[in-house]
């Protein structure tokens, strides 16, 4: 398992996209980090309810606010640390559930075959061709204002079905394979056949998937939270924009209107190339099925 | 005559995929929590007005008979009043329709043409500097954050250097006015439509010149390619007759595949530029719980993305003979 990946990392850091999608990574990992520390420092540096006493509407840059303050005097430069944080929260926690659903439903459906197969296949396709942000805006009208994690749980619900497609196929040429032949006439059951031996073997692609669903969920989430829908208790990056936009302030203070936008941006550009690069690594011959979203 | 099989075929699975569609927006408006009532009637109507409608609706009665009335209400387009606008929801979307098209159509042509065009030009001059920053250049516009990079198109075109309208399709004084012909009209809406168009362009050129870069790098390393060469065809016509429309195909298969997802992106651009179509009304009426007008938008959009689909699909198999279904 080491060797393999030490194999790995040997070819990916011959790539140069992957080793600047990294390095962004790596940026705003330690942006993450950051953001616990400025409510530490003067609770008027903390994201959603921190208000600078002297400060009641937007200011440019300056050395106590390093980005300027929004409408009400809270500090720009902690919402934008704050968002990291959040950003990767909702990234990573949806495209895991919708890669776990995506594999499992893959695997499942490509092991059993017939009626199975059929009906969970039509059931992705079905889920496929749902605009994932409208329903999530329509359930969102329907039963109130979802808060960050039901957000979370709806993009890896509406997720899966590309990522069960992909692992289906591979289920359908592994299982042909002789070593899966062999677990079974060592009595091996389905179960232990499937999460034993056939589980091993698509991870690595599963893992490739995750890195384009972390982008999609990152977008949907900033999408959501600049119409308007998204957690109020929460300060992402898409409600940053959401302010800037519905306050009107976007012709007069590009301070406020630039920060969270290049960051929603180089984020999801960051891990985009992560999983170009780690595509390469893992399969060329897999490059034409995932460059579609 | 395979095709019109085909077609037949795709189009009872849009059928069902629909149906089933419209089975679950049901459930969820009568399941959600508070009251279907109050849901779909307007509280500031009159009582005669309301009881009207109620029964017009058959919310007073059981589900299983509301269900009945809801599919006939949907197949004749009644689809309820608008609780903001007040008049029936079925012609207010019927009217915002041709604008979604409009733009979404453009944008999803011109984006797979001009991404198709470069990812040939990209693939073509691979390992060298074109190659890398065309593929850089298509790798940041994809990953921009759409709403962001209209505000951004405003700020910069409509505000500071004032090229383009800030939002809207249509200025009101030339429409007004009668003596302004067809054309001068023309243009007044191309003039509003440059900056939605060129944030949807930007965001989708993108993937598509990707795809097109690899799948061209496959198509290239066939065998009827080596004939071409060895045939001593020009490197121009091999790129443009021989390997292009191949590589091309699947292309194609990702505009229908993303169709649902740009959709998305049709939608907060239609609301940031105030662009009077289907999904700026969805969101409008989402923001405002105008019920009806919610569930008749979101209705009609999943038909444009199920129709939309099949569309693709033929045109798949008119591109690609080799299919067989």
């Amino acid at each position: 398992m080491v060797e393999r990946f030490l194999e790995g990392w040997s070819v990916y850091k011959e790539n140069l996209i992957g080793k600047i999608g990294l390095t962004l990574l790596v940026i705003f990992a330690l942006m993450a980090l950051c953001s616990f520390f400025p409510p530490m420092i003067d609770p008027m540096y903390h994201p959603m309810t921190g208000v600078d006493p002297n400060i009641s509407h937007s200011t440019s840059p300056s050395w106590r606010h390093w980005l300027g303050t929004d409408f009400i005097g809270r500090d720009i430069l902690c919402q934008l640390l704050a968002g990291a944080r959040i950003a990767f929260m909702v990234g990573i926690s949806a495209a895991f559930m919708s890669i776990l659903l995506g594999t499992v439903i893959g695997m499942i459906a490509g092991y059993s075959g017939k009626i199975v197969d059929t009906l969970l296949m039509r059931l992705a396709d079905m889920i496929m061709v749902m605009p994932t942000l409208l329903v999530v805006l329509i359930l969102s009208s329907l039963f109130g204002q979802l808060n960050i994690w039901t957000i979370v749980l709806l993009i890896a619900l509406f997720r899966w079905p590309g990522v069960s497609r992909v692992i289906r196929a591979q289920t359908l040429s592994l299982k042909e394979r002789p070593f899966i032949e062999a677990a079974k006439v060592a009595g091996a059951s389905h179960f232990r056949v499937i999460f034993r031996h056939i589980m091993p073997n698509v991870l690595p692609l599963s893992l490739l998937y995750m890195t384009f669903r972390v982008t999609s969920a990152i977008i949907i989430e900033a999408a959501l939270a600049f119409l308007g829908f998204g957690d109020p208790s929460t300060v992402s990056w898409g409600m940053m924009l959401q302010w800037v936009w519905k306050t009107g302030h976007m012709f007069q203070a590009p301070y406020w209107l630039l920060p969270p936008g290049i960051c929603i941006s180089l984020l999801t550009l960051s891990f985009y190339m992560l999983g170009r690069a780690m595509e390469e690594v893992l399969d060329p011959r897999l490059r034409k099925e995932i460059a579609q979203e | 005559m395979e095709i019109r099989k085909f077609i037949f075929k795709r189009l009872i699975e849009i059928f069902v995929i629909f149906f089933v569609i419209l089975t679950v927006l049901f459930l969820l408006f009568r399941l959600a929590p508070g009251d279907p009532v109050t849901r779909m009637v307007d509280p500031t109507m009159t009582p005669e007005d309301a009881a009207h409608l109620i029964a017009q609706l058959g919310l007073d009665q059981p589900i299983w008979l509301q269900y009945i009335y809801y599919l006939k209400n949907f197949f004749t387009g009644n689809f309820g009043i608008s609780f903001h606008y007040g008049v029936a929801v079925f012609s207010i979307i019927l009217n915002r329709l041709p604008n979604t098209i409009l733009l979404f159509s453009t944008s999803i042509l011109l984006s797979a043409f001009v991404g198709i065009f470069l990812g040939k030009i990209a693939s073509w001059h691979k390992g060298e500097k074109t190659d890398t920053w065309m593929t850089l250049g298509a790798l940041i516009c994809h990953t921009l954050f759409l709403p962001w990079l209209a505000l951004i198109l405003i700020w910069i075109f409509g505000f500071n250097i004032g090229w383009f309208p800030l939002n809207g399709m249509i200025s009101p004084e030339i429409w007004l006015d009668s003596s302004s012909g067809f054309w001068l009209k023309f243009l007044d809406v191309a003039h509003h439509m440059v900056l939605p168009l060129a944030t949807l362009f930007l965001i989708h050129f993108g993937s598509y010149l990707l795809l097109m870069r690899s799948s061209m790098l496959d198509t290239l390393r066939e065998d009827y390619i080596l004939t071409a060469r060895a045939k001593g065809l020009t490197e121009k016509v091999i790129r443009n007759h021989h390997a292009a429309p191949n590589a091309a195909l699947p292309v194609v298969t990702s505009v229908g595949i993303s169709l649902a997802f740009s959709l998305g992106g049709g939608a907060l651009t239609e609301t940031v530029f105030s662009w009077p179509g289907i999904g700026r009304e969805l969101v409008f009426a989402v923001s405002n719980s105008d019920y009806p007008l919610a569930q008749a938008s979101f209705l009609l959009i999943a038909t444009v993305v199920l129709i939309s689909n099949l569309v693709v699909d033929v045109l798949y198999a008119y591109l690609d003979p080799r299919i067989k279904y």
